[in-house]
Parts: C-alpha cells; structure tokens; sequence
C-alpha cells in the first residue's frame, strides 16, 4: 500500500526532469558539440553555479528544516575545495617536477622529488617542507576522502560542542560565525600549511588530463556537477520528507516539545549539521576545479551570509527554493559585477552596476526578508495552489 | 504498594525566590490526581522538575520498580523512561498533518539513523488511526495542525502524549480555554488513559477537577497543603484561606 | 628623564670610586700643566708634521699633548682643525685661516691678532675622517664643561652615542661643576656605564655594573650586554680565558660540525648535493662506481656508488653520521668572553638577570596597559550592541557598519573644520546624532516588523550593512581616510623605555568609563531607563502600565546606534577610516557580548576585557603572528561558551529559561 518516494514528492521528479534538460541544453550548445553557442568559461560558471546549488540544498536543510541559521557552511565548502585542490596541486606539480628531474643523468632520489615539489608549491610562502596536513595529498582516493572527513569531523566536533551546551538561535549563528572567521585567519596565516593568502591555484588543470582541451574538461565537470545537484536534491528530499523530516521540522519549530516527546534533539542537529557540511565539502570539492584557484578569502565569514542570503531569497525549507535562489542570485551577481548590466543614465549621476549592485542586494535582501518571507519559491504556492 | 514516582525533599530557588520547597509528593500506577494550588504555588516547576527541564537544588525524584533517580537523566531520557508531558499552551507541531504529529510521538525507536530509515508499517497506522479515533481526530488526520481549533490542539497534544505510551502523564491545565462540551471529552479521554497508567492534571478549574472525580494534592508555596478528595480538602480551613477563601469554591 | 634617574643617582651618595677618579684626575692635570705652560703654537710646532699630516695613529700625541697643556685656545683650535680651517703659513706657523679669493685672512692661534695675506704659500690641513672623528673625542671633553648647556648637552649625547674609554675621566670631572641638575644625572649616569665597560680598577666596574641591575632602560641593558659580549670558539681542549660555557655539540650536529669544517679541523660533510655532483662527474659506461644509472634512484644505492668511488680514490671518504659525531665528540665547543676578569663578567650575569626580571614585570605592566586599551575599544564597540540585544533581542548585524558612519562622520566634519581640536569636538556629538537617526530610522523601517523573528531580523540587518558599506565606497572611495587627532593626542605617555602609552589609547579608555557611567546612569537613574528596563522584563506589563515599547524600542536603537557612532569616531582616531573598518570590529563585539552574558553592562565590560586581554596575552605569546592569535581567541571563545553558554554575567532563574 505504501506510495514510493518519488511518487509522494512529485517536485522531485520536476526539478530532475527540469534539470536534465537543463543539462542536455548546456551540453549541446557548448564547444564540445561545435555549436560554440555557449563558450567555455560559461560553462565553467554554470558549473559553479550548480555546486553553488547543492551547497545552497545542504544550507536550506540545516537552516529551513532544522532551523539552525549555521554561518559555516561555505568554510565547509571551502575546505572541501581545499581538500580537493592539495591533490590537484600536488598531482600536477608532481608530473611538472618529474618532467624537469628526467633530463637529469641519475634518477632522483624520494627525497629529491619531495623536496623539488615543497618548493613549488611552498615556494611562495618561503618554505618547502610538507605540512602533516598534506599527507594523504598524493592519493586521489585519500584525499577524497578527506573531502568528505574533514569538513564532517570539523561539524561533528563543533556541531557536538556546540549543540549540547544548548546554544541556540542567534548565539549559535555568532559561534558559527566565529568558527568560520577562525578558520579563514587561521587559512590567512603563511605557516598554516596550505600557502596562506596565496591560497591553491592551477586547480583547473586535472593530472592526467593535460592534453585534453578545456572545453572538455569543463563539460565534464558541469556534468559531475549536475549529477552532484541531483544526487544530492534526491539525498535531501529523501531525508526531509520522512519521518526524519518530521523529527527536523519539529525541532525547528519547537525544541522543547520534541525533547519531551523523548527525541534527543543535539543528536538529530548534529546528524543535519553534520550531513550539510559533508555535501557543502563534495559541493567545494566540485566548485574549485571548475574557478582554478581557492584562497582564504572564499571561506570569509561574508560567504556564509551570502550563502544564507541566496536561500532565503529563494525561499526556505523547500529544497527547490534554494536552488532557484542559488542560481538567481549568483548569476545575477555575476551578471552586474561582471560589468552586463548596462549603466543607468540619471542625467546628474550614472549608476555603474558594478559599484551599485551590492546596494541593490542588500536592499532587495531586506525586502525579500520584510515582505516576501516565503522567497521566490513562494511564488509557486501561487502557481500550484494543491487542494491540501 | 511501591510507588511510580517518588519526589522526596525537592527544593529550588530562582535568585533567592525558592519555587519549591522542601517539596514531598507520591503516585502510584494508573492514578488519576488532581494537582491545584494558587498561582506561584510551584506546580509548573514541580512539572519541570519531573520531566528534568530544571535541576533542583536538593531532594530526590525516584522512578519505577527499579528506583531510577531522574535527576541525572536528560528531557529525552526522561521522556523515553515513560514520562510524558502536557504544556500549558498547546503546543503540537502546526505546520505539519496531525498523522505526522501522531507518528512523531508513536513509541518507535528514537535515534537519529533508526528514525531516517524508518518504513512506514501496517501495525504503526492502525496505532495512529486508534489514537485518533479515542481523540476524535479521525477526520482530520491530513489536516495540517494549524489549522485545528484550540480544543482539537489540545487533544491532538494528548494524543501524542499516549502515542508515547508513557507510565505517567503530567498534564498542565488541559482545559484551559475550552468549551463546556470539550471539557466533557477532555475528562473522558484522561480518565480511561488514567485506567492503564497515572494520569497527573494540574489545573485551576474547580468544576474541571471536580468532574475529574479523582484524589487532589493542593500544593501552595512549593510545599504540599493538603491531601485527599476534594471534598476533603476544600473543607480544610488552610487550603480555604490561601486559595478557596478568593471567592471561588 | 623620569623622575626614577635622579633617585637612583643621588650625588650625595656618590659612589666611592668616583671620588677616587676624581682625585686621580686632579692630580694628573697638577702635575702636567705647569711643565707645558707654553702658547699653543708651540705645542703644535713640537709636532709638526703629525699636525700637518695628521694620520689616526700618530695623531693621539697631539691631542694629548693639547688636551693636557689645559690651554683656553685649545678647543677653539681643535674645532677649526676638524673643520678645516687652520692653514700652515710659508713659514712653517699654523694660523686660523679664511680665504676671500686670492686673499687670506689668517688669525694667530695664541693672539687672535687678525691679518691678511696673499693666498699663494698657504696650505691647508685636511684631518681624514678617522681624525676628525678622534679630534672630536678630545673636544667633547672641553664641550662637557662649556658655559653653553646646548653644547654640554650635545657632547653628552656625543658620549651616549659613542661611548670610549677615554671620555671617562672628563666626564666624571665634568659632573662636579655642572649646574643643570637634570644633565648631571644623565652624566652620573652616563659615566656608570663607562665606567662598567671602561675603568681602570675591576673593583670599580663591579660597582658600576651592580648598580646598574636597577637600570631598566635599553642603554643599561646594551652596556651589560656589551659586557658580557662572547665569542663562540672550538678546540682541542678547554682554553684558556674567561670562558662563558662549554656547549654540548650534540644539541645541533649539523650546526656544529659545520663550525669544525670552518675551523679547518674537519671534512666537509658530504651531503646529498655533494654525493650527487661527485656521482655524476664520475659516470662510466652507464654505471658508477659499479652500480647502474638506473639504481641510482635510492640514497642507499647512491651510498654504495659513492664508496666504491672513494675506495678507488676517485672521491674523498664519505663523512657518515658516525665521523660526524666522533670529530664532535673529540673537540670542545665554548664560547668565550671578550672580558678576561671572571669576576666582572659574573657581575654582570647577574646584574643583567636582575635587569631582566624587571624588564620583564615591566613589559607585563605594559601588556596589561595594551590589554587594557584593547578592551577598552571592544567595550566602546560592543556596549551598543549589547543594549540592543539584551533589551530587545535583535542583532543588528550594522553594527559595524554604525561604527564605520560614524568614523566617517568624523572625517567629513574635518573636511571643513580643520582644526582638530574643534573638529573631534564637534564630531563626536555630530556623530551620535547621525547614528542615532540611522538607527531610528533603520528600527522603524525594518526590525520593528521582525520583532520575535531574530534570525531574520538578523539577515535583514546584515542586508542593510552590505549596503551601507557599499555605499560608503562609492562615496568615500576605497582607500583609506585619515581622521587626525588634535595635536595633544600625539605622543605617549613614557612610563620607562619598556611601559608607554600613547594618549589617543588613554583617551579611548577615557571615553569608554565615561561611557560605561553614562549608560549606568541612564539605565539605573533616569525615567527612560526604567522604562527601559520595564520593558526588557515584561514588555506586556510595561504596556500596560503605560509605557509605550514602541517609543522605548526605537530610543533603545537609537542610543545603541549613536553610542556605535562615537566609538567610530574614537576607533578612527587611531586605525584608518575604512568602508570596512566596521566588520573588523563586528565579530569581535558580538564575541564580546555573547561572552560577557547578555543583557548586562557590567557583563559587557567583563566580555571586553576578558576578549582584550587575551588577545593581547596570546599576542604576546606569539608576537609574530596576530592572525593565529585571532584564531586562537576565538577558538577559546568558542570552548568558553561550552561552559558558560550564558555568559560570564549569566541571568538566572524563569527570567533565563529559554
């Protein structure tokens, strides 16, 4: 008797469906097919857009269903990034190094190697010793691993601490906060190990592929993404339309009730905290290839506001608000401060969106918040008005 | 006879005002007590104590055959040794069907991971159909809560209570805001759920305590006042001095 | 100076080997004066050629010689020497010479008589430069006794710069007659020093070194230091001398037996590099010393290949670990005192160990004044903040960017008021006012709708400062405005030469108490802040008694906002007015009212000083690096907050409870 999932949730299948064909478009106006319509650096954003999504996904989860505005999910995205980027650097400034060391008579030692590739790639920072944190950054499985562990003991460990000494609310969003700003100094810092303010770079050359063209590369990474997007928007679903879902829902309305009922609350936040940041990690992981550089400065506590600033624009506590808030804003954003939008003549003065559009976001931020507290995914309660 | 629940000594003091004070109460299995007492005579603390949303300062809360202190166990804890608790207010998860209400507070394993993989069963539904007929929410079950009126709230509440299939149930001021007729199926639900478990309703209703028909504990500044049937107590010049002598018997 | 030098310097108890100096000193010029009692001519003719051809060397005769003949010519004379003045007539004679043309004024040096010759015949001397600096030396000795205190001062600042053993004897005979009571105790004190590096008796430098463990400043401590100056060394066995400590080799191998290789006691070790290099001039047919190109990957193979080279003689030996640590083991490794007396060196150990330590209470008496004034500035920045989130529950993430319009308000009243005085005066209240209004303005237009929604009470603030601090880069453009401080704010207040604080911290922590009293005031005396307070409690109640909350609300922003306005204003006094200088300041004052416990002032101020002190605390731990003392900080935060989720002024009891 029992319904499956997807046939509870029809607004599954409309964003799969909605996606895919998003997908297909994507693929075939790209260079990859010669119809050159959309060029590759388009891509590459669309792309970023689509992990920007699944981590948009992850925060309307943690923050739409369970209620805990967390302003530390872009720094788990950031650190997936991180975790990728180690192995891409690495890898590649590997194959770079083994190039050089070749034209030599005598084979290099290990050593030789290790220390050739600490000087690359710590150079910068005046070093070229490896950090312990770079341990497992010469396996691809390893370190992908790590992709997902470390953002997910990071949460686990913060989340734990933070959820059984009850902080709640707006003092739980500061304690994010400050966990992210401690991490991005922390990432400032020349001996963090991770090559400070110069951050990661050249992460759009993947090992192994050095003689596959861009265009390519990017349409796989658009395809990875989309896959992650709607792997993930299933993952999410399934998890918020059961009774876990419930459970989540009730802590976010009423924590107390929940507690009485015999439902430990910490551990439930701390399964949604947790799970969150693991696929804000995978969305990083898949973001950074795609932009080619990750610096401290992507981990700043602004980002997280962003992030929560998209989803509450698309609407929180349903997943597809989120991504439409996600792609809105971000290609919106990209849009105007990439000088698109054309300059507003108003005789005494020219507004130049690059200078304005934060001004514009901030207010329409406050709008959405005053008079559109439902978003932009409100909207389709208007459009779909379901007998109940 | 050994008792449910025995609270022994309890006191606690919010910044020198003590709440409860050296605060001596007992239930036994499938009782129904009424517990009155003017406002700040500590009832709703003595709940908080029970169901260990606050730790008080002294005294001993002992639970069940085996002699579980509850002071060292979390609301969760609490809640999962069979304790359930009825807020003041109503409070029911409003944005959600009053079956998903139903089946949040179903006796089922609690854990996170137990609960993502939980399957919906045969045996579940027929316990949510039963709850919801012995509050008279049947028709209502796709309902979202929000939507009931403030009596539906409150039954739908107590009905998640005995989804919970609690030893004790702590019941604060159920008929708060009702009409006469739901008061009348209020008393009925709590008096055939007190035949299989102790029923505890604190409350300000004279005529509601009265149609409970049940043993009254008055308590008046966190300390036990009187004890017995109404009858009994309403006759003891003390309980009518603090608390009757107002005008109201 | 400080006060503290002319204690510690009381010429009434003198110390005794001065007054043997001084003695020593009079009877030398007693005895030498009336054999030299002749005109300065003569002496220079007695020395002609060293006169005339002055070299380092050979000049130190002269200058004696004139020095102790006690002449009232000879500084006069000495000044013109290193100035080049003084010309040699045809004749041999030395005159102060000025030339017009071809025309010569030349003065006698004896008489002063005046007269002019032509310029052929006459030539003048030109002292080098290490001459010069010498005759400079000899007259700073005069210059110490000169009538004119600017010329005393100078010499003496000549002797503090360039302390020589011979200025000893003038300046302790200097110190009797000078009048300025504060220059004599810069002499007395300037001729401890000397006297710890320079006297004659090792009895008298102890004296002087011992009583230098009371000096704290950087010149005290530079002298012991220069004292206790070391030489590391190596050898066969122990030397001779006064050795400073022997060193165990072991601690830095590699360190020290690249010292040995320096020395010439042992081979260079043979290093990866080395190997490599030795490796690749000796491939033969593929292989070397017998292994194969292609095995030559391992340090182990290449080990292999490199003995089997040295073996042939092809190589020299490899220096292994073992070697290595044999040699270490065979030498000694010292280091060695410049100052040969054991005594004096001990002296000065412990006079410098006694300095230290008091240096060191000293620099923790200046950490807690830094400490102080940090936190200070994250009361100022934080206190409004407080006040609307303990009494209204709202975060208002523009906090910061209240801060920055303020610092900003600041600058523009200096546009056109440029006197700073004025200008800070008028922008202070201009600052509050302009706040203020932002936020009534920003409360009535937004948060009043989002009361009891505080997480989107919080994004919706955050809206509006990402706005503002855009728009304020668009007026103000991105690079930094100055906000200058009055004249009597520069400068520091010199406790010593390890404690000082500049005025603008004093004025901030000035600020922050009157501040801390005025909020006191308005919230425990005045109308508005039992209202105010009624309100926090129960604003249901206060309703209807009356009080209107909306009307206390919006106050309650406004002062928040205003007071944020001002502590702009002060922060910008000494960090740079920014689009952005007020998120630097945002999360640290939300760390500050979090930790104090909202809801209280008293709670702020213990927050503040609780994050201000440890920051600098974990600074000073690690000065290097502010950024991971940042990182550290909050990571404490973030652990304090476990234990006192409430803060450190926590509400208890009903009024707590969710």
């Amino acid at each position: 008797m029992r319904k499956s999932f997807i046939s509870q949730n029809p607004s599954v299948l409309w964003f799969l469906l909605a996606l895919s064909l998003f997908t297909l478009g994507v693929v075939m106006l790209s260079e990859v097919t010669g119809s050159n319509v959309i060029s590759t650096s388009f891509v590459k954003t669309l792309g970023k857009t689509l992990c920007l999504c699944l981590v948009a996904i992850a925060m309307d989860v943690v923050w739409g269903y369970c209620g805990i505005l967390s302003l530390g999910h872009f720094a788990f995205f950031g650190i997936g990034g991180y975790a990728i980027g180690m192995w891409l650097m690495y890898a590649r400034t590997e194959a770079i190094v083994m190039d050089s060391l070749q034209a030599q008579v005598i084979p290099p030692t290990p050593q030789e190697i290790s220390d050739a590739i600490g000087n690359q790639i710590f150079g910068v920072v005046g070093s070229s010793e490896f950090p312990l944190i770079w341990a497992f950054a010469d396996g691809l499985f390893l370190q992908l691993l790590m992709v997902v562990l470390v953002p997910g003991v990071l949460a686990l460990v913060f989340g734990w601490l933070a959820f059984r000494s009850r902080v709640t609310g707006v003092y739980l969003s500061i304690l994010t906060q400050a966990m992210t700003l401690a991490l991005s100094l922390y990432l400032f810092q020349n001996d963090s190990g991770l090559r400070g303010n110069n951050g990661l770079s050249g992460l759009q050359n993947i090992p192994g592929f050095e003689d596959t063209p861009q265009a390519t590369i990017s349409i796989v990474f658009f395809l990875a993404s989309a896959v992650a997007l709607g792997a993930g928007y299933v993952f999410f679903a399934w998890v918020v339309s059961g009774k876990m879902g419930s459970v989540i829902k009730g802590v976010r309305d009423n924590e107390a009730r929940v507690r009485f009922l015999g439902y430990h609350v910490e551990s439930y936040k701390l399964f949604v905290f947790t799970i969150t940041a693991i696929i804000s990690g995978i969305a990083g992981a898949l973001y950074y290839p795609q932009a080619g550089i990750i610096n401290p400065g992507e981990i700043a506590p602004i980002a997280s506001i962003y992030l929560a600033v998209w989803v509450a624009i698309g609407g929180r506590g349903r997943l597809y608000g989120a991504v439409i808030g996600a792609a809105f804003v971000s290609l919106l954003s990209s849009w105007f401060t990439g000088g698109g939008a054309p300059d507003v003549n108003l005789g005494i003065y020219t507004i130049q969106w690059t200078d304005w559009w934060l001004v514009l976001l901030g207010v329409s931020f406050v709008a959405v918040t005053l008079f559109f507290p439902k978003g932009i995914g409100g909207l389709f309660d208007y459009l779909v008005r379901k007998p109940s | 006879m050994s008792m449910l629940l025995e609270v022994s000594g309890v006191s606690v003091t919010f910044d020198g005002f003590r709440a409860i004070n050296n605060l001596s109460i007992n239930f036994a299995e499938a009782e129904l007590r009424a517990i009155i007492g003017p406002n700040g005579a500590g009832k709703t603390t003595f709940m908080d104590i029970v169901t260990g949303k606050t730790k008080p300062d002294e005294g001993k809360v002992i639970w069940g055959e085996k002699n579980i202190s509850l002071l060292g166990l979390s609301e969760s804890q609490i809640a999962m040794e069979g304790i359930g608790r009825k807020f003041q207010k109503p409070t029911v998860f409003e944005d959600q069907t009053v079956r998903q209400n139903l089946a949040m507070a179903l006796k089922n394993p609690r854990g996170p991971f137990a609960v993502l993989l939980h399957k919906k069963t045969e045996r579940n539904a027929a316990r949510i159909d039963a709850i919801a007929d012995e509050i008279g929410l049947t028709e209502s079950l796709t309902r979202r809560a929000g939507e009931l009126s403030h009596g539906q709230k409150q039954w739908l509440e107590i009905g998640m209570l005995l989804a919970q299939e609690p030893r004790l149930l702590l019941v604060d001021e159920p008929a708060a805001g009702m009409t006469v007729e739901e008061r009348e199926k209020t008393t009925d639900i709590l008096r055939k759920a007190a035949q299989t478990r102790a029923v505890v309703v604190v409350e300000h209703d004279m005529e509601f305590v009265r149609r409970l028909d049940c043993k009254v504990t008055v308590l008046h500044e966190g300390a036990v006042l009187a004890e017995g049937s109404l009858d009994h107590v309403t006759s003891n010049q003390t309980v009518v001095d603090v608390y009757l002598g107002r005008g109201h018997a | 100076m400080a006060p503290g030098c002319t204690k510690r310097f009381d010429p009434s108890r003198k110390p005794v080997f001065m007054r043997r100096f001084l003695v020593a000193i009079a009877l030398f010029f007693c005895a030498l004066t009336p054999v030299q009692a002749e005109d300065l001519q003569r002496i220079l003719q007695a020395h002609a050629e060293e006169v005339a051809n002055p070299s380092r060397r050979s000049v130190g005769v002269v200058l004696d010689d004139l020095v102790t003949s006690g002449l009232a010519q000879v500084p006069g004379f000495l000044e013109n020497w290193a100035d080049k003045n003084v010309w040699r007539s045809p004749d041999r004679l030395f005159f102060l010479g000025d030339v017009a043309g071809d025309v010569i004024e030349v003065t006698d040096l004896d008489s002063g008589e005046t007269r002019s010759a032509p310029r052929a015949g006459f030539t003048q001397l030109k002292p080098n430069g290490g001459v010069r600096r010498l005759i400079g030396t000899a007259l700073v000795q005069f210059q110490l006794a000169d009538p004119d205190i600017t010329r005393r001062e100078s010499a003496v600042a000549a002797i503090a710069r360039r302390p020589e053993a011979a200025q000893l004897a003038p300046l302790i005979a200097s110190i009797d007659t000078e009048t300025d009571e504060r220059l004599r105790a810069r002499k007395v004190q300037l001729a401890n020093f000397l006297s710890a590096r320079f006297a004659e008796a090792p009895q008298d430098r102890i004296d002087a070194i011992q009583s230098l463990a009371q000096d704290t400043s950087v010149e005290a401590r530079s002298v012991l230091n220069q004292i206790l100056q070391t030489e590391a060394g190596v050898g066969a066995a122990e030397p001779e001398g006064n050795i400073a400590r022997l060193l165990d080799p072991m601690e830095a191998p590699d360190a020290y037996y690249a010292q040995l290789v320096e020395a010439g006691l042992a081979p260079a070790r043979t290093g990866p590099a080395v190997i490599r290099a030795a490796l690749e001039a000796h491939i033969d047919a593929g292989t070397v010393g017998g292994v194969p190109l292609a095995q030559l990957g391992t340090d182990a193979a290449r080990e292999r290949a490199y003995a089997a080279l040295s073996k042939a003689g092809a190589v020299p030996p490899l220096v292994t670990e073992d070697t290595r640590d044999y040699a270490l083991n065979t030498y000694v490794f010292y280091e060695l005192y410049d100052e040969p007396n054991a005594e004096i060196t001990a002296a000065a150990e412990a006079a410098l160990a006694s300095v230290e330590q008091r240096v060191a209470f000293a620099q923790a008496a200046d950490l807690a004044l830094d400490g102080l004034s940090l936190a200070s500035i994250y009361f100022l920045a934080a206190i409004g903040l407080a006040i609307t989130f303990g009494v209204m529950g709202v975060i208002n993430m523009a906090h910061g960017e209240f801060i920055m319009m303020g610092a900003y308000t600041g600058y523009v009243v200096q546009l056109f008021v440029p006197d700073y005085t004025l200008s800070i005066m008028i922008a202070l209240p201009l600052a509050f006012a302009v706040t203020f209004g932002a936020g009534v303005t920003m409360e009535r237009l937004v948060i009043r709708h989002l009361y009891h929604r505080p997480l989107e009470t919080l994004l919706a603030t955050f809206g509006i400062s990402i706005a503002l601090q855009q728009l304020a880069k668009n007026i103000f453009g991105t690079q930094a405005r100055p906000l200058t401080s009055p004249d009597w704010l520069d400068g520091a207040w010199v406790i010593s030469d390890v404690v000082q604080i500049s005025f603008i911290r004093i004025a901030i922590f000035v600020l922050a108490l009157l501040f801390l009293a005025l909020i006191l005031f308005v919230l425990k005396r005045t109308r508005l802040g039992l209202e105010v307070r009624a309100v926090t409690q129960n604003p249901g109640m206060a309703a209807s008694m009356g009080i209107n909350p909306d009307r206390i609300n919006m106050l309650t922003f406004g002062l928040g906002s205003g007071i944020a306005g001002i502590a702009g204003v002060a922060i910008g006094l000494y960090a740079k007015v920014t689009s952005e200088m007020g998120a630097d300041y945002i999360v640290q004052s939300f760390m500050t009212v979090v930790v104090g416990g909202v809801g209280n002032v008293w709670g702020t101020l213990a927050g503040a000083s609780l994050i201000g002190f440890l920051q600098k605390g974990i600074e000073w731990l690690n000065p290097s690096n502010t950024l991971a003392a940042q990182t550290y900080m909050i990571l404490f935060i973030i652990l304090f907050i476990q234990f006192r989720p409430k803060g450190i002024v926590a509400l208890k009891g009903r009024a707590a409870a969710d």
